[in-house]
C-alpha cells in the first residue's frame, strides 16, 4: 500500500513544475557546455543532477540539517531535539568529527541516507510507532543531521560541511553569543546562501550565558547582520540547549516546515534557480535573431565572386559561342574557329558526364583566390557573426564567432569541389545547331555543285563543244543561282546561327551563374550560416530553458 | 644600527615600488603581503630600530568575544574599553601606558597613521590613549579589534597592530580555541618567531584541565612551545565589568615582572624586532619573484599583440607585392584604361596626344585612371580593413588564453576583439594619403618634364596609376600565372614610366611609393596596436624593480648578519629563559 502511494507520490513529482525545472536546468547545461564557463556549466549540471536525485528519493522525508560553528552547540541542541543524548558534546574543540543522522519515521529512509553518505553506525532512528511521545509524532519525516563545524583548524570536517550543506533540506545554523558575528559564518555561508533564505533558521544558542536583559539586543544584532547578508526574512531563535528554553519553539519551526512538506521543493527550487540566475547573468538577457536573407546573399555573393563564379560564367558564355559558332557557322570558315581554344577546358571544368567522370574530383584550374577576395570573405563572414550575434552576452558573442570561422579552414577545397561537381549542360549543343549545321552543309554541296556545273559548262565552251541547254529560273541559270544561292544563304544562316548562339550563350550562361551559385550557397550554409544557426539554436535553447526555471 | 635603517628604509620603498598590477595567479595574496610588510616597515620595524629603548608594546588580540577587552580592564584594574555583548564590540583600539612613557606613543613614533584621541571613540582610524599608573613604566597594553568579525575594517586593523607589536598577548577562549583564523594568525607569529602569550580565557572551571591541555598541545605542535599559556577562568564580573583581580593575577604578575627587568624586556623586543626584520626580508624575495614575474607577463602580453599586428602588416604587405592586388577589378579597370587606347593611343605619336588632348577636353578628365584608382583604393581598403580585424581578434585570443590578459580586457571599457570603430575611415584616409603621395612624387619627378608630350598626355594621373601598378607587380614572389597576368599590365605600366622618366627614375619611384604605402600602413596598425599596449603601459610596472627588491632584501640579510657577527644587536636569546 505504502509503495503504491510512494508510486503515485513519485509520478505527481515528475509532472510537476519542479520536474520541468530540473529539466529545463538540464538542457540548459547541456547547451551551454563549451559555451558559457566551464565551472558554471558543471555547477548546473550537478545542481540537476543532485535536484533530480533529491527528487527520486523519499519525498516523505526531510533533511534538517544542524550546521555552525565549533563550540556554538550544534550537538547539544540536536541532542535538545532528539531528546536523547545522541552526540557526543564536550569541551574539546572540535568535538563532532562526522555527521550523524536521527530519523523520525524510518520506512523510506535507506536510500536517503544512503545518498546523504550517512554510515548506519550514525543513524540513529525513532520509530513513532513505538513511541508515543507527542513531539516525536510531531516531527515525524525528520531526518536531522548534525553537522561537523565549519571553522575549525580541521579542514576536513569543512569539506564535509560543504558537502552535506548541499544536500539538507532545511538548513539551522546555530550561532552564539560569542562567535555570532564571525566572518567565517557569515563571508562562506549565510550571505552566499541568501538565495536558500526560504530554508534556513537561524538559531542562536547558549542564550542563558547573557544576561536577561541583553538577550533581546543580541537577538536584534544578529538580525541586523543577517539583513546584511541579504537574509532579512530569516526567523532567529534565541535558544538554551543546555537549559531547554526555546527548544519547543524551534522543535515546533521544524516540525512545521516539515508537516506542509514543501521545504524539500523550496530547497531544490532555490539550488535550481541560485544557479539558473548566474547563468542568465553570464548569458545575457539579450534574444538572439535569426540571420537576415540580405546578410546571408551577401556572404554567398562574396563567396562566389571568390570561388571565381564571375570567370567561369564568362567561359561559360565565350565557350558556348565558340562551339555553337563551330556548329552553326559557315563550313567554309568555321573551321577556323576550331584553332581557337575552349575557355572551359582551360579551367577544367565541366564537359559533360564523360568529361566530369574524368576530372570530376580533381582540381579546378580556376584562379586562386585572391587576397582582397578572401578579406572580402571574411570581412563578410564577421559581419555576419556580429549581426547574429548582435545584442548577445559575451560568451555567445565568442561563441558565435567561433562557430563562423571554424569551417572556412575548408572552404577553398569546398567551393572547388562544389563548382568542379556543378552541371554547366555546355556538353551538348542544342537540337537547331544540328539543323543548321546539316543545312549549312546542304547549302555548301549545293553551292559547289553549282560551281561544278559551271565549271563543266565553262570546260565544254572552251573545248568548243555545243552548248548544253541550262534550265534557268527566272532568267538567271540554275547553277549559278545554286551557286551563289548557296553561298549566299550559307552566309546569311551563319549569320542568323550566330545570333541565335549569342542569345543561347547568354542563356547558358545565366543558368550556369544561377547553378553555380546555388552550389556556393549550399557551401555557404554548411560551412558557415549551419555552424552558426545551431549556436543560436543553442543560446535559444538555453534563453528559454533559464527563463523557465526562473519564471514564478 | 643606522645602516639597518638605512636598508630598512630602502627595503621599504623598494617594496612600495614592486607594484603587482596584473592578476596573475597567486598575485593577490602576495599583493596583500605587500602592503602588509610596507605597513609593518613603517609602524613598527624602522621606527623601533631608532627608539629600542621605549616601552614594550604589548598587543591584545585574538577573536570577538574571547573577552580581550574584559582582559585589558581587569588587568588594568579599571574600564578602559567598553566590553559588550554585541559582536564585535572593540572597533577602535586603546592603547594603556603608563604615564612616564606618553611621549613615546605620539603619533610620530608609532602607527603614523592612525590619529591620537584621548576619548573612547568608534573610529577605526583613531587609537585613543589611556595614561594610567596601573600598568608599569615600561609597558604598554593594547586592546585591538578583533581578527574574525564580519567587520573587514575590524580584521585589517588587528592585523596591522599585530604587526606592530613587541609581544602578542592573543586571548582566546573555551569556545574559540580550535578556530581556524585565530591559528591562522600564531601560525605567522610562530614564523616571525614573535613573542607570543596565550590567554586561555572565559573557560568553565571543569573544562580548565581539558582545554589548556589540549590548546597546549596545539601550541607546542604549530611551532610555539615556548609561548606561555594562561589560564583565566570564567568568573563573575562587578559592575564595571571586571573580573576578579585573582583570576588575572598570573598575567598581571608576568607583564609586571617583564616590565620591571630591562634585560627580559629588551630580550623580548629584540626577539619580536629581528624576526619581523628576517621575516620582512625573506617574505620580500616572493614579491620580487612575482614582480618579476609581471614583468614578464607584460612581455609576453605585448609580444601577443606584437605578433599579431606583425603579422598583419606581412600579409597585406605580401597581398600589396605579389601582384595579386592587380587581379579581379584593379586589373579590370586597368586593362579597360589600357585598353580603351586612353594609354596606348598616347603612346603612338604626338597627333594621338593632340586628340586625346581634344577627346579630354570635350570629355572633361579622363575617367579611367580614376576608376583604377578607386579599385586599388577599395582592394587595399578591404585588405587593411581585414588583416586589422583579424589581428585584433588574434591579439584578443592570445590575451583570453593568460589570466593576467582576461582581467586587462574585462577592466578595459572597450571591446579589443574587434578593430576601432572608426577604422574604415582612417583606412581611407590612409590609402588616399597614399595616393596623393604617389600623385606628389609623379608632379615633382616631372616637374622639369613638364612639357614634354608624353608627360603631357597621360598628366599626373595616368602616370601615377601607372606607378601604382608597378609598386603592386614589381616585388618578387609573381609565380605562374600570375606573371602572365600581373608581369603583363606591369610591364606595360613600366614602358611607360620608363618612357617619360627613364628607367632609373622608375625605380626609384615604385621603391619610394612603396616605402611610402608601408609607412602609412604601420602607422594604421601601429594605432590599433597602441589599444593593447597602452593597456599595458598604463599598469605602471617600473622596470628593474624586481632587482632593486631583491638588492634591497639582500642588503637587509647582510646587515642582520654582520650585526650579529659584532654583536651589535644580540640574537633573541630563548624565549624559555625569559618567561621563567
Amino acid at each position: 500500500m505504502t509503495t503504491l502511494l510512494q508510486g503515485a507520490r513519485k509520478l505527481v513529482t515528475r509532472g510537476t513544475g519542479l520536474g520541468t525545472r530540473i529539466e529545463a536546468l538540464e538542457v540548459a547545461a547541456q547547451n551551454a557546455r563549451g559555451r558559457l564557463d566551464d565551472a558554471l556549466v558543471d555547477e548546473a549540471a550537478a545542481a540537476a543532477d543532485r535536484a533530480a536525485s533529491r527528487m527520486r528519493l523519499s519525498a516523505r522525508h526531510t533533511v534538517v540539517g544542524i550546521a555552525g560553528a565549533t563550540g556554538s552547540g550544534k550537538s547539544s541542541t540536536y541532542n535538545a531535539l532528539t531528546g536523547l543524548e545522541l552526540a557526543a558534546v564536550g569541551v574539546r574543540r572540535p568535538t563532532t568529527s562526522w555527521a550523524s543522522a536521527c530519523v523520525w519515521g524510518h520506512e523510506g529512509a535507506e536510500e536517503l541516507l544512503e545518498w546523504l553518505g550517512i554510515p548506519p553506525r550514525h543513524q540513529t532512528t525513532r520509530d513513532s510507532m513505538l513511541d508515543g511521545r507527542r513531539d516525536d509524532r510531531q516531527l515525524d519525516g525528520v531526518v536531522l543531521l548534525d553537522l561537523p563545524d565549519h571553522d575549525s583548524t580541521e579542514v576536513s570536517h569543512h569539506l564535509e560541511v560543504d558537502r552535506l550543506v548541499q544536500l539538507t533540506d532545511l538548513l539551522v545554523w546555530v550561532l552564539d553569543p560569542q562567535k555570532y558575528a564571525d566572518a567565517a559564518i557569515h563571508d562562506r555561508y549565510l550571505a552566499p546562501l541568501r538565495s536558500h533564505r526560504e530554508v534556513m533558521v537561524v538559531v542562536l544558542n547558549h542564550i542563558d550565558t547573557v544576561p536577561e536583559d541583553r538577550r533581546e539586543a543580541m537577538v536584534a544584532d544578529v538580525r541586523r547582520l543577517l539583513v546584511a547578508d541579504g537574509l532579512p526574512d530569516v526567523p532567529v531563535y534565541a535558544l538554551s540547549a543546555r537549559h531547554g528554553i526555546g527548544v519547543e519553539d524551534l522543535r515546533g519551526e521544524i516540525a512545521g516546515r516539515v508537516r506542509d512538506k514543501a521545504a524539500t521543493r523550496t530547497r531544490v527550487q532555490a539550488d535550481l534557480l541560485s544557479v539558473a540566475d548566474r547563468m542568465a547573468e553570464q548569458s545575457g538577457e539579450g534574444q538572439a535573431r535569426s540571420l537576415s536573407e540580405q546578410r546571408v546573399r551577401e556572404l554567398e555573393d562574396a563567396l562566389a565572386d571568390a570561388a571565381g563564379v564571375p570567370t567561369v560564367v564568362g567561359a561559360v558564355e565565350r565557350s558556348t559561342r565558340v562551339r555553337g559558332g563551330r556548329a552553326t557557322g559557315w563550313p567554309v570558315v568555321s573551321w577556323v574557329a576550331r584553332l581557337r581554344p575552349d575557355p572551359l577546358k582551360r579551367l577544367h571544368l565541366d564537359l559533360g558526364d564523360a568529361g566530369r567522370q574524368l576530372t570530376g574530383l580533381a582540381r579546378t584550374s580556376l584562379p586562386a583566390t585572391t587576397p582582397v577576395q578572401r578579406a572580402r570573405v571574411d570581412t563578410e563572414v564577421r559581419a555576419l557573426a556580429d549581426e547574429a550575434s548582435a545584442g548577445l552576452g559575451r560568451p555567445w558573442a565568442t561563441s558565435v564567432r567561433r562557430a563562423s570561422t571554424s569551417r572556412l579552414d575548408d572552404l577553398g577545397d569546398r567551393l572547388d569541389a562544389a563548382m568542379a561537381a556543378t552541371d554547366l549542360q555546355v556538353d551538348r549543343l542544342p537540337w537547331w545547331t544540328g539543323v543548321v549545321r546539316v543545312l549549312q552543309w546542304l547549302l555548301l554541296a549545293t553551292g559547289v555543285a553549282g560551281l561544278a556545273w559551271l565549271l563543266v559548262l565553262a570546260g565544254l565552251a572552251f573545248l568548243g563543244l555545243p552548248d548544253v541547254a541550262t534550265p534557268d529560273v527566272g532568267g538567271l541559270p540554275v547553277p549559278t543561282v545554286m551557286l551563289l544561292g548557296g553561298v549566299l544563304l550559307g552566309i546569311v544562316l551563319g549569320l542568323v546561327g550566330r545570333f541565335l548562339v549569342g542569345a543561347t550563350a547568354r542563356s547558358r550562361a545565366r543558368t550556369a551563374d544561377k547553378r553555380l551559385r546555388g552550389a556556393v550557397g549550399e557551401v555557404a550554409t554548411e560551412l558557415v550560416v549551419a555552424p552558426v544557426s545551431a549556436e543560436l539554436a543553442a543560446h535559444a535553447q538555453v534563453r528559454e530553458s533559464l527563463a523557465a526555471i526562473r519564471r514564478d | 644600527m643606522t645602516q639597518m635603517v638605512t636598508a630598512l628604509v630602502r627595503l621599504r620603498s623598494a617594496l612600495q615600488a614592486a607594484e603587482l598590477p596584473l592578476d596573475l595567479p597567486g598575485a593577490g595574496a602576495l599583493r596583500d603581503s605587500r602592503s602588509a610588510m610596507v605597513d609593518q616597515l613603517e609602524d613598527y620595524v624602522i621606527p623601533r630600530l631608532m627608539t629600542l629603548d621605549a616601552p614594550l608594546l604589548t598587543v591584545v588580540g585574538g577573536s570577538t568575544g574571547a573577552g580581550k577587552s574584559t582582559l585589558v580592564n581587569s588587568l588594568v584594574g579599571h574600564r578602559v574599553t567598553t566590553p559588550g555583548v554585541l559582536r564585535p564590540t572593540t572597533r577602535s583600539p586603546v592603547l594603556v601606558h603608563h604615564p612616564d612613557d606618553a611621549a613615546w606613543f605620539g603619533q610620530d613614533r608609532l602607527l603614523p597613521d592612525l590619529a591620537r584621541v584621548t576619548h573612547s571613540t568608534n573610529d577605526p582610524a583613531a587609537l585613543q590613549l589611556v595614561a594610567t599608573t596601573a600598568v608599569p613604566a615600561g609597558l604598554a597594553v593594547l586592546d585591538a579589534p578583533d581578527v574574525d568579525s564580519v567587520e573587514e575594517r575590524n580584521r585589517q586593523l588587528a592585523a596591522q597592530l599585530l604587526a606592530a607589536a613587541d609581544l602578542w598577548l592573543f586571548v582566546t577562549s573555551a569556545a574559540r580555541y580550535a578556530d581556524q583564523v585565530p591559528w591562522g594568525f600564531l601560525k605567522q607569529a610562530a614564523e616571525r618567531s614573535t613573542a607570543v602569550a596565550v590567554v586561555l580565557d572565559r573557560t568553565p572551571e571543569e573544562a580548565v584541565a581539558t582545554v589548556s591541555s589540549h590548546l597546549a598541545r596545539m601550541l607546542a605542535s604549530r611551532g610555539l612551545k615556548d609561548s606561555p599559556l594562561f589560564t583565566v577562568a570564567e568568573g563573575p564580573v562587578d559592575a564595571d565589568g571586571l573580573l576578579p583581580p585573582a583570576h588575572v593575577a598570573p598575567v598581571r604578575a608576568w607583564l609586571e615582572s617583564l616590565a620591571g627587568d630591562t634585560a627580559a624586556r629588551g630580550a623580548v623586543v629584540q626577539q619580536t624586532l629581528q624576526g619581523a626584520i628576517r621575516d620582512v626580508a625573506r617574505r620580500s624575495h616572493p614579491v620580487a619573484d612575482a614582480v618579476a614575474e609581471q614583468a614578464l607577463a607584460t612581455e609576453t602580453l605585448r609580444d601577443d599583440v606584437d605578433r599579431a599586428y606583425d603579422e598583419a602588416v606581412d600579409a597585406v604587405n605580401r597581398a600589396c607585392a605579389d601582384g595579386t592586388l592587380l587581379r579581379g577589378e584593379v586589373l579590370a579597370r586597368w586593362q579597360e584604361f589600357v585598353g580603351t587606347g586612353e594609354l596606348l593611343r598616347s603612346l603612338e605619336s604626338k597627333v594621338g596626344w593632340l586628340r586625346d588632348r581634344l577627346v579630354s577636353v570635350v570629355k572633361g578628365k579622363p575617367q579611367q585612371a580614376d576608376r583604377v584608382t578607386v579599385a586599388v583604393e577599395s582592394g587595399l581598403e578591404t585588405l587593411i580593413l581585414e588583416h586589422a580585424e583579424a589581428a585584433a581578434e588574434r591579439a584578443e585570443a592570445a590575451w583570453r588564453q593568460n589570466p593576467a590578459g582576461r582581467t586587462l580586457l574585462e577592466r578595459g571599457e572597450r571591446d579589443l576583439g574587434r578593430a576601432s570603430r572608426d577604422l574604415r575611415r582612417q583606412a581611407e584616409r590612409t590609402v588616399r594619403e597614399w595616393q596623393s603621395d604617389v600623385l606628389d612624387m609623379v608632379r615633382t619627378e616631372g616637374a622639369d618634364k613638364r612639357t614634354t608630350a608624353r608627360f603631357l598626355a597621360f598628366g599626373v594621373n595616368g602616370l601615377s596609376v601607372a606607378l601604382m601598378v608597378v609598386v603592386f607587380a614589381s616585388t618578387a614572389g609573381v609565380t605562374g600565372t600570375e606573371i602572365g597576368i600581373a608581369g603583363g599590365s606591369a610591364v606595360l605600366g613600366q614602358k611607360l614610366l620608363e618612357a617619360v622618366f627613364g628607367d632609373q627614375a622608375v625605380r626609384r619611384l615604385a621603391e619610394r611609393a612603396k616605402r611610402a604605402l608601408d609607412q602609412r600602413l604601420r602607422a594604421l596598425l601601429e594605432g590599433e596596436r597602441a589599444r593593447f599596449t597602452d593597456l599595458l603601459d598604463e599598469q605602471g610596472l617600473v622596470p628593474g624593480a624586481a632587482e632593486r627588491l631583491r638588492d634591497a632584501a639582500r642588503k637587509v640579510d647582510d646587515q642582520r648578519f654582520a650585526a650579529r657577527q659584532h654583536g651589535g644587536v644580540a640574537a633573541p636569546p630563548n624565549a624559555q629563559e625569559r618567561t621563567t
